[in-house]
C-alpha cells in the first residue's frame, strides 16, 4: 500500500485538523444558541432542540432567532472562506479577498437605490427586496468584472478595475445619500455594518442551497486547481481549459460573496484571513483538503466573531465587520511580514 | 509522408498575426535530443510553445508519430507530450512528491486521486532522477538543481513521447547543467522519448544535442549535428560574433573561450 508515499505524519495532521474543524462547527453552533441576552440554560436548550419543549418564549427565541442566526453565520462564513480561497487561487495573491472586485460596493449602491429612491414612493422596503437588491448589485459588479476578465490578460489590471468599480459605486451611493432623510441614512448605515441577525429559516434554506451548490461545483474543480497552481501554461499542457477554469473561479467566488452580502451585508476580512489560517494549519496546498477546510474554517471564524459581536457589550451589538477585522487584520499583517521574511 | 518522432514542416510561429519565425522544418526521432539555439527574442520559446500546442501555429504542420498535432485534442496531447517551461508557480508548500504526482494528471479521474499504478510510476520517475530522497521536502526549500530534477521527474511521470524543455539549465551551475543534460540524454534513450530543448550555453548544447536548430532573424539560420555545425563555422555568426576581429575585440583568453564554445578547432 501507499502509506510510505504520503508521510503518515501529514496524513494524521490532515485528518486531525479536518476532524477538529468539523467537530468545532456543531459545538460552536450549540454554544451560540446557549449564549444570549435572555438567559436560557444549556439543559433547556437541549430539551428545546430535541423537541421536548420548554416555555414558549424560550422556544421562540431559540428556534426563531438564535438557531437560524447561528446556522447563517456558519453557512455564510463558509461561503466567505471558499470565496477567498478561490480568488487567492485565481490571483495567485494571498491578499486577494472577495471584496477586491467591488462586489460589496455594487451591493451597497443597489441597496441605497432601493432604500432611498424607491422608498420615497413605495415606503419602507421589506427584507426580501433588500436581499434581492444587494444580490443584484453584487452580480452587476461581478458581471462587469467577468466581462473584463475575458478581455484582459493581466490580473493586476483586473484588481485595479475592481477597485475602480468600488469607487464609482461608492461615489454614486454618496450622491444618492444626499437626497435621503435621516431615517434612510440610518438604515443604509445599519445595512452596511453587516450582521447575521434577523435571519429566518427561509433565508437559511436559500443561502444553504446556493452555498452547497457552489461548494459541490468547486469540489469538481479541485483537480484543475491543483494543476493551475503550477502555472497557467503548464496547466494548459496537461489539458486544463484554463480560461474556463478562471471564469468559473471568479463566477463561484462572486456568487458566494454576493450571497453573503445580500443576507449579512459586507463582511470584511474573513475571505482574506481564513484561507491563510487554514493553509498554516494543514500545511498543504492540496485543493481536495483546502476546499472543505476553508468552508469549515470560515464558518468557525464567523460563528466566533458573531458570538463576540453580540455578547461582548450585550445587549448592544457590535457590527460583524468590526469584529472580523479585529481578528482578521492582524492575520493579514502577519502574512505580509512572513512573506517578506521568506523571500 | 510522415515519420516517427516529432516533425515540424514549413512551420511558422508567432503571436496572433505577428510572425516570429517562419519556414521551420525539423525532425526529432525517439530517443534523440534537438537543441534550439539563438539569441534572446529569436523565437525559441515561441517555437517550443507552438510545438507544445500552447500556441496556434501561424502556418505549416506539426506531426507527432504520423498524427497531425492539430487533429489531437488537449487531453490526447497531454498523454503524448510533456512540457517543462520557466514560469511562475506557487508551489512553495507542496512537497516534491506532490509536484511529481502532478505528472499523472492526464491519467487520473475527476478528482485526481492516484491509483497504485500511478504511485509506482511516480516512484520510478523519482528514482530515475535521483529525487526519491526529496519526496517529503517542500518544493520551495530545495536548490535550483534539485528543482529541475524534480520537474524532470514530473515530466517523465507523465510518460510522454515528446519532452519540450524551455531553457532547463538557465539557472544552474555548470556542474548541474552537465548533470541535467546527462540525465536527460539517458532518460530519452531509455524511454525512447524525443526531446526539444532550448538553451543559451552553446558549448553545453554542442556537447549534449543529437541535432541542433539555430534561429536568427525570423528564420532557420542553420541546422544539423553538433559536428556539422562546428565544422561549418556558422555558430559565431548566430550570435553576431565576428571571427576576424575575435582576438583584438575580446583579448586572447576570451577569444579562446569563444572559439572553444563554438567548437572551432576541435577535431
Amino acid at each position: 500500500m501507499s502509506e510510505s508515499r504520503i508521510p503518515s505524519q501529514s496524513n494524521r495532521r490532515w485528518a486531525a485538523a479536518l476532524l477538529c474543524l468539523a467537530l468545532l462547527c456543531p459545538a460552536l453552533i450549540f454554544l451560540s444558541i446557549c449564549i444570549g441576552s435572555t438567559g436560557i440554560t444549556p439543559g433547556d436548550v437541549i430539551s428545546i432542540l430535541t423537541g421536548h419543549g420548554g416555555n414558549e418564549a424560550a422556544v421562540s427565541i431559540i428556534m426563531r432567532i438564535r438557531f437560524p442566526r447561528a446556522v447563517s453565520a456558519m453557512v455564510l462564513g463558509g461561503a466567505l472562506g471558499l470565496s477567498g480561497y478561490l480568488l487567492q487561487t485565481f490571483f495567485r495573491n494571498p491578499i486577494a479577498g472577495p471584496f477586491v472586485l467591488g462586489i460589496s460596493s455594487g451591493a451597497k449602491l443597489c441597496v441605497a437605490i432601493l432604500l432611498i429612491l424607491f422608498a420615497m414612493r413605495a415606503g419602507i422596503p421589506g427584507s426580501i427586496s433588500l436581499i434581492s437588491a444587494a444580490f443584484f448589485g453584487a452580480l452587476l459588479s461581478m458581471g462587469f468584472v467577468l466581462l473584463l476578465s475575458t478581455r484582459m490578460r493581466g490580473k493586476p489590471t483586473l484588481i485595479v478595475a475592481g477597485i475602480m468599480i468600488g469607487y464609482i459605486c461608492s461615489a454614486a451611493t454618496d450622491f444618492i445619500v444626499t437626497f435621503a432623510d435621516d431615517a434612510q441614512i440610518v438604515s443604509l448605515h445599519n445595512w452596511s455594518k453587516g450582521s447575521f441577525s434577523g435571519m429566518d429559516w427561509g433565508d437559511v434554506r436559500v443561502m444553504s442551497l446556493l452555498t452547497l451548490l457552489c461548494f459541490a461545483g468547486i469540489l469538481l474543480l479541485a483537480k484543475p486547481i491543483s494543476a493551475y497552481r503550477l502555472g497557467e501554461e503548464y496547466a494548459r499542457s496537461l489539458g486544463v481549459n484554463v480560461h474556463t477554469l478562471q471564469v468559473l473561479l471568479v463566477l463561484y467566488s462572486s456568487l458566494l460573496a454576493a450571497c453573503v452580502t445580500a443576507y449579512a451585508g459586507p463582511v470584511s476580512f474573513v475571505g482574506i484571513a481564513v484561507p491563510q489560517l487554514i493553509r498554516a494549519l494543514l500545511r498543504t496546498e492540496r485543493p481536495q483538503l483546502l476546499i472543505p477546510a476553508c468552508f469549515l474554517g470560515g464558518g468557525i471564524f464567523c460563528l466566533v466573531s458573531d458570538l463576540v459581536a453580540r455578547s461582548l457589550f450585550s445587549p448592544a451589538e457590535l457590527s460583524i465587520s468590526s469584529v472580523t477585522a479585529v481578528f482578521g487584520a492582524p492575520v493579514v499583517i502577519v502574512i505580509l511580514l512572513r512573506r517578506k521574511g521568506a523571500v | 509522408m510522415a515519420a516517427k518522432g516529432y516533425r515540424m514542416e514549413n512551420l511558422s510561429v508567432g503571436y496572433g498575426s505577428r510572425v516570429v519565425v517562419s519556414g521551420i522544418t525539423a525532425q526529432v526521432l525517439p530517443g534523440e535530443i534537438l537543441v534550439l539555439l539563438g539569441e534572446n527574442g529569436a523565437g525559441k520559446s515561441t517555437l517550443l510553445k507552438t510545438a507544445a500546442g500552447l500556441l496556434e501555429p501561424i502556418g505549416g504542420d506539426l506531426w507527432l508519430n504520423e498524427v497531425r498535432l492539430s487533429e489531437m485534442n488537449a487531453a490526447q496531447r497531454a498523454v503524448k507530450m510533456s512540457v517543462l517551461l520557466s514560469e511562475r508557480s506557487d508551489a512553495g508548500q507542496m512537497t516534491c512528491r506532490e509536484i511529481v504526482e502532478m505528472g499523472r494528471y492526464p491519467y487520473t479521474g475527476r478528482f485526481g486521486i492516484l491509483g497504485e499504478k500511478d504511485h509506482e510510476i511516480v516512484d520510478r520517475a523519482m528514482a530515475a532522477t535521483d529525487t526519491s530522497d526529496l519526496s517529503g521536502t517542500d518544493y520551495g526549500k530545495i536548490s535550483d538543481g534539485q528543482r529541475q530534477r524534480v520537474r524532470l521527474a514530473r515530466s517523465i511521470a507523465q510518460e510522454p513521447e515528446v519532452l519540450l524543455l524551455d531553457e532547463p539549465t538557465v539557472y544552474l551551475d555548470i556542474r548541474y547543467q552537465a548533470q541535467f543534460m546527462r540525465l536527460l540524454r539517458t532518460l530519452c534513450r531509455e524511454r525512447e522519448m524525443a526531446a526539444i530543448v532550448s538553451m543559451h550555453e552553446v558549448g553545453m548544447a554542442l556537447a549534449s544535442a543529437d541535432r541542433l536548430l539555430c534561429l536568427k532573424d525570423g528564420s532557420v539560420y542553420a541546422s544539423g549535428t553538433a559536428q556539422e555545425l562546428a565544422e561549418s563555422g556558422c555558430l559565431p555568426g548566430l550570435y553576431g560574433v565576428e571571427m576576424e576581429t575575435l582576438d583584438p575585440e575580446y583579448g586572447p583568453e576570451l577569444a579562446d573561450y569563444l572559439r572553444q564554445s563554438f567548437g572551432i578547432g576541435r577535431q
